[in-house]
């Protein structure tokens, strides 16, 4: 081995030159040269080219890489606000949010785990099977366990699961969304123990919202529904939806690569915002009131085009019912609801063939659609109708404001009008009222005595008050989709009489509902316009009220004397006019009755067209509580009864009315003639002597009676203590004998009057409970239970007096 | 042997010289001769280059910090790694610990002694690049070697960190091997059999016995070494402009054909890195999940760092997005978390470094020296590029990992040992004159 200090090489650079070999020197000297070149090369060049992509990544792709970048690091979890409820003026609920699973599928993982079953299975034909050892699944096998028990569960198509598996690609696809816990449960023990033996591949349950309306039906068309995604797609649900809806949180977490959560600054938490509940004006007692009256009322007077009812509070324009007719369950919104329609659509089923791979036939799905849109309809609001004569309330306020009338003006009619340039307008008394004072020219819903009190205010001034009540603007009701009114515009209007004369007595314009009875109740409560509303008051989810409904009026359109006058006019009307079906026993009830033709529905098989009847009503006269309007679109005139709103509306007005006042705390007031409505409570004589017990009923108001057996003592008596039923009503005590325990059936006692009535229910063990109209001409219009059905003795059976006239209204 | 025993006769200027004379002559030779050796020993111990030195371990150091914030969440998350956070960081500690010392145990060795080591080394060199190649009975088809990541490219014993790659033993054999040959052939490395064909021949085979192991990158590697040092060692300019030519035109073939896409994809190795090196957002969502999902990743933590990055620590790549963070795509990390501004400072460091090792090549006393620091140096700027080339998708993947970066012990300690013979040609480079 060299020693190193041997080398040439050795001393100093002066030396070196001298004695090493000129082949040496060169050999350096290329060296030097040459790695100056590497040194520009590894050194420079090659990190200026780094340092250019870096550049480029860094700076000119920052953004778009960075965004891919995030997309997988973080996770963004939507944490769902929960709905807010709808509840009812007295805090009944009415729509609330509760969780339901969304089954759905991964197709993805199914299709690997049906590989994974196949190739299992091949393996085992390759290696045989061991004694009693069965063949594993295969893979379609696999598909079609979940095919069938799924489809089983869910109540689905056993193709629709088998679509979605076919959507290898996806990780995701819904089979059923928020599903009832029954449901969810049983899914959930079939993914856990089923067939396999071992926990599913590819069936999900994800925790979602559902909304539940606890009364199905009732106020369907105020509530509404969802959109499958939770959103509101109708009625209140759909108009306060951002309130009801809150705002979603988000949480942003970070990630790794195995999709587990990781600590680190850059989370961001966003809290959700639960929504708001709202309390409705809604009065869930009345609103069942009304939606039963209108049911009976349409199904007895079948009603082609349904019906509307609107109840207001006329001191606030608070909406305490507002209903329309058909309705729909509001848990099954696409469900055929009203069993006339679902008639329709099963004839439409069967008359056309399904199309091929569907369940039905177009014609059958055409039909649907629009009955569902029909059902959907709040007709109450978005539709508008020519109301006829209840619109006679606002022209007599006017008239009455204005000075044109007064208590003691004075109406001739002959039976018919002559208009400048026109054909002449009829009364609905051909013969003509005759001489008539105000009050009877209302009551009799004249419309010469109205023509003339329309053309005293003048078209001008009577244009000015459309304005006033509101009619030529929507109300601003906050329900969807308010219906516009249609009215002739001011320059027309105010260049020729004709169409103020027809104005005067309701026709030749339409309304909504809505609009009109926001108006009458400004003629009868002082003259004060109410913007009609359902929404009280905005609660948060603490139960802190957030937002209140202000309820000022709009304006003063009349004066309290004009208003007063005009609630003693509506007054006769229902105690001496046409609205006399309007009365309730024990109440001062004012009202008009309403029949409007329908306008281009008289064709030659329809000579007499189709009309809307209607009836207004308010109580107490003296001081109105509530005010209802209610209408019935397209009645049959098949029912041998005169087709009038007196006729076929008024008799259900007042037995809603007859349920809502008592209801809403205001007491009857009896004078003799009515006396017998009154109603008291039994007081239990049990065990009481013969005078005792008397003593004791007439404490109660009870004077009739009637004894069974001839013990000392009373041992039972009909009605049992405690029972409200009319004093009039006699009470059976029995002394001694034994109770009747026979069944009596009940006799038909329509067509009599209340005397008739009481007669032959009393006879038959029962007890009558008249309402309606009272007075000599008063027959039974209704009875509470059906003819021929057997109840117990003493049972109060309800009959609706009313005075059928073949008078218009 | 007898006649020589026969004294000759002493003289001087031709003077015969008495006995007193001669050995008053002798004395002062020695004393000649002593002063020479002691002249030979304070230039061998001369001072270390303490810029280079001060370079290498500021890159070390900041090395060693990036290696723990890039690996620790890799670690925690390992139950093979008994979730310890530490544990990279811990092993490249020590590792680094041993490599210092080496590095200034060699650093005092006269490096001229390293000539006589030339012979050997290569021999070592191949013995070892033979033996991890050689087939056996090992579930990895081989006798002795390990396997790692799907590779058999370690020797050592097995399951414990005492394993190197024969191909890191052999970039130092052939640097020392080829340094002390080619200072040797001075202008005959001109010649085509003694120059270049020689050196070419024994470059060609241990190329071609790290390819077969197989270890792609490592032949590069030691390809790149290799002829740098024939280059700078004087071979003729035609075979230089040759093997740029070749070089480029392979370069060419590679972006803008498909020759080299095929060819790769004839002998079934790693043909997709060169699709994913053309396009990693392009094919289908296999393509992007599997293929490509390294480089994919890496670019999106490059990205994310713009101009000064998420800060030290706070990369979000590293929690199991990007595989090998902590390894060959540890600046991938080093570029999210720092940003370019701190990622150029980084390269400036490893140019000023690569600058400041050509420069004392350029000053070296002689030839031998030189062509040490061009070997190591070269190594060092290669595996630079073309690790922070790979990680910024410049180039298609080829697995070379950062050094002073990235995690691996054995390969640390070489580096430090090949710091070390840099500093130790640095010792004896002479003062500079006024003159």
């Amino acid at each position: 081995m060299a020693k190193p200090v041997k080398q040439p090489e050795n001393g100093d650079k002066q030396k070196q030159q001298n004695r090493k070999p000129n082949s040496a020197r060169l050999a350096k000297l290329v060296i030097q040269r040459r790695t100056l070149a590497l040194l520009l090369v590894f050194g420079v060049a090659a990190f200026l080219a780094l340092f250019a992509k870096a550049y480029d990544l860094t700076i000119t792709q920052h953004d778009q890489l960075q965004d891919s970048a995030s997309s997988q690091q973080m996770r963004s979890t939507v944490i769902s606000a929960s709905r807010g409820a709808i509840y009812d003026c007295n805090g009944v609920t009415l729509a609330i949010s509760a969780s339901a699973d969304t089954v759905f599928l991964d197709p993805n993982a199914i299709a690997k785990h049906a590989d994974k079953l196949d190739k299992e299975r091949a393996q085992k034909l390759v290696d045989g099977l061991e004694d009693g050892e069965k063949l594993p699944m295969s893979g379609q096998e696999y598909k079609d366990m979940l095919a069938v028990n799924l489809a089983e569960i869910l109540d689905i198509d056993q193709q629709k699961i088998y679509d979605e598996m076919a959507k290898t690609n996806y990780m995701y696809s819904i089979l059923k969304k928020r599903v009832d816990k029954p449901v969810s449960d049983r899914i959930r023990e079939f993914i856990t123990s089923n067939d396999t033996g071992k926990t599913l591949q590819g069936v999900h349950l994800e925790t979602d919202s559902k909304r539940y309306y606890p009364h199905s039906s009732l106020a369907s068309h105020v509530i509404g529904f969802l959109d499958p995604d939770n959103h509101g797609a109708y009625g209140l649900e759909a108009l306060y939806n951002d309130t009801l809806e809150g705002s979603s949180g988000l949480a942003v977490t970070a990630k790794d690569g195995r999709g587990s959560e990781i600590m680190f600054q850059y989370e961001q938490y966003y809290d959700a915002e639960d929504g708001h509940s709202i309390q409705t004006t809604i009065d869930s007692n009345i609103q069942s009131y009304v939606e039963r009256g209108m049911a009976d009322m349409i199904s007895e007077f079948g009603a082609k085009n349904g019906a509307a009812c609107v109840v207001l509070n006329p001191k606030t324009g608070a909406i305490l019912a507002i209903a329309s007719n058909p309705t729909y369950d509001l848990n099954n919104r696409s469900a055929v609801y009203d069993e006339k329609l679902q008639a329709q659509l099963a004839k439409a089923d069967e008359e056309n063939p399904p199309e091929p791979g569907k369940e039905h036939s177009a014609a059958y799905y055409e039909l649907l659609g629009s009955l569902q849109n029909r059902q959907w309809r709040n007709k109450a609001v978005n539709d508008a109708y020519e109301p006829g004569s209840t619109f006679k309330t606002l022209t007599l306020a006017m008239a009455l404001e204005e000075g044109v009338a007064n208590r003691n003006s004075s109406y001739y009619c002959g039976g018919s009008v002559v208009i400048e340039g026109s054909d002449p307008i009829h009364c609905s008394n051909k013969n003509g009222h005759g001489s008539q004072t105000l009050v009877e020219a209302v009551g009799h819903s004249c419309n010469p005595a109205f023509i003339k009190m329309g053309l005293d205010i003048g078209r001008s001034t009577f244009y000015d008050y459309l304005e006033e009540f509101g009619l030529l603007s929507p109300t601003g009701v906050d329900l969807q989709g308010e219906g516009a009114s249609f009215f002739i515009d001011r320059k027309t209007f105010e260049s020729h009489d004709i169409d103020l004369a027809c104005y005067a007595f309701g026709q030749n314009f339409i309304v909504t509902p809505i609009q009109l009875i926001a108006a009458q109740a400004a003629c009868i409560n002082g003259g004060y316009l109410y913007q009609p509303y359902v929404v009280e008051k905005e609660l948060d989810a603490d139960g802190n009220v957030v937002r209140q409904h202000d309820s000022t009026p709009i304006r003063q359109v009349v004066s309290e004397e004009t208003s007063a006058m005009v609630r003693e006019a509506l007054e006769y009307v229902v105690t001496d006019g046409g609205g006399k079906n309007g009365q309730v026993t024990g109440y001062r009830i004012g009202g008009k009755t309403g029949t409007a033709d329908k306008n281009g529905t008289k064709t030659a098989s329809n000579p007499l067209g189709d009309v809307v009847v209607s009836f207004l009503c308010f109580a107490p006269v003296d001081d109105p509580q509530v005010i209802m309007l209610l209408t019935m679109d397209t009645p049959s005139r098949d029912t041998g009864i005169y087709v009038s709103g007196g006729n076929f509306v008024a008799p259900t007005a007042s037995k809603i009315m007859a349920d809502i006042l008592p209801y809403l705390g205001i007491s009857p007031q009896y004078d003799e003639e009515t006396q017998t409505a009154a109603e008291g409570t039994v007081p239990y004589v049990v065990g009481l002597t013969k005078a005792g017990a008397l003593e004791k009923l007439n404490d109660y108001g009870f004077s009739s009676y009637r004894t069974v057996g001839e013990g000392e003592t009373v041992t039972d008596q009909t009605p049992a203590g405690g029972a409200i039923v009319p004093t009039g009503a006699e009470v059976i005590l029995y002394m001694g004998a034994e109770k009747s325990g026979d069944l009596c059936t009940v006799p038909d006692v329509t067509g009599m009057t209340a005397d008739e009535c009481n007669r032959t229910l009393v006879n038959a063990g029962l007890i009558l409970k008249a309402s309606g109209a009272a007075g000599r001409g008063a027959k039974a219009i209704s009875q509470s239970v059906d003819p021929g059905t057997e109840v117990a003795a003493g049972t109060v059976i309800s009959v609706q007096m009313g005075q059928m006239s073949d008078i218009a209204d | 042997m007898a006649k020589q025993k026969q004294r000759p006769l002493r003289t001087r200027n031709g003077v015969p010289l008495t006995r007193d004379e001669y050995r008053q002559m002798k004395r002062a030779k020695e004393q000649e001769e002593r002063k020479k050796r002691r002249e030979a020993w304070e230039a061998a111990r001369g001072p270390l280059d303490m810029p280079f030195l001060l370079l290498a371990m500021l890159l070390l150091g900041i090395g060693l910090l990036m290696l723990f914030s890039a690996s620790f969440p890799d670690a925690q998350a390992s139950s093979r790694l008994g979730n310890d956070p530490f544990y990279f960081i811990r092993r490249q500690v020590v590792f680094a610990g041993l490599g210092i010392g080496l590095m200034l145990w060699v650093s005092k060795i006269n490096y001229e002694r390293f000539r006589g080591l030339a012979r050997l080394a290569l021999i070592v060199s191949f013995v070892l690049l033979v033996l991890v190649r050689l087939p056996g009975p090992k579930e990895n088809g081989r006798l002795l070697a390990i396997s790692a990541n799907g590779a058999a490219r370690w020797l050592g014993v097995p399951n414990t960190t005492l394993t190197f790659q024969p191909s890191d033993v052999a970039k130092l054999g052939l640097i020392v091997f080829f340094s002390e040959s080619i200072s040797k052939k001075r202008e005959k490395m001109k010649t085509l059999k003694e120059g270049f064909g020689y050196h070419i021949a024994i470059l060609l085979a241990m190329v071609i016995l790290t390819a077969i192991e197989p270890h792609f990158s490592g032949a590069i590697l030691i390809a790149g070494i290799g002829a740098a040092m024939m280059v700078v060692g004087g071979i003729h300019w035609g075979w230089i402009a040759a093997g740029a030519g070749g070089l480029g035109f392979a370069s060419y073939l590679l972006a803008f054909t498909d020759v080299i896409e095929n060819f790769f994809k004839a002998i079934k190795y790693n043909a997709s890195r060169i699709a994913v090196w053309k396009d990693p957002f392009g094919g289908d969502i296999e393509f992007r999940r599997d293929e490509a999902y390294q480089t994919i990743q890496s670019l999106y933590a490059v990205g994310s760092g713009g101009l000064l990055g998420v800060g030290f620590g706070k990369s979000r790549q590293k929690f199991g997005f990007l595989p090998e963070a902590q390894n060959d795509y540890i600046f991938a990390i080093v570029l999210e978390e720092l940003g370019l501004v701190g990622g150029t400072m980084i390269m400036v460091l490893f140019a000023l470094l690569i600058i400041r090792g050509f420069w004392l090549a350029i000053h070296a006393r002689d030839r031998f020296g030189s062509l040490l620091i061009v070997g190591v140096t070269t190594q060092i700027a290669l595996q630079t590029f073309l690790n922070i080339a790979v990680v910024t998708n410049l180039i298609p993947s080829t697995g070379i990992s950062l050094p002073f970066f990235s995690s691996g012990g054995t390969a640390l300690v070489i580096q430090l040992v090949e710091i070390g013979i840099v500093l130790s040609v640095s010792r004896q480079i002479p003062a500079p004159k006024a003159s």
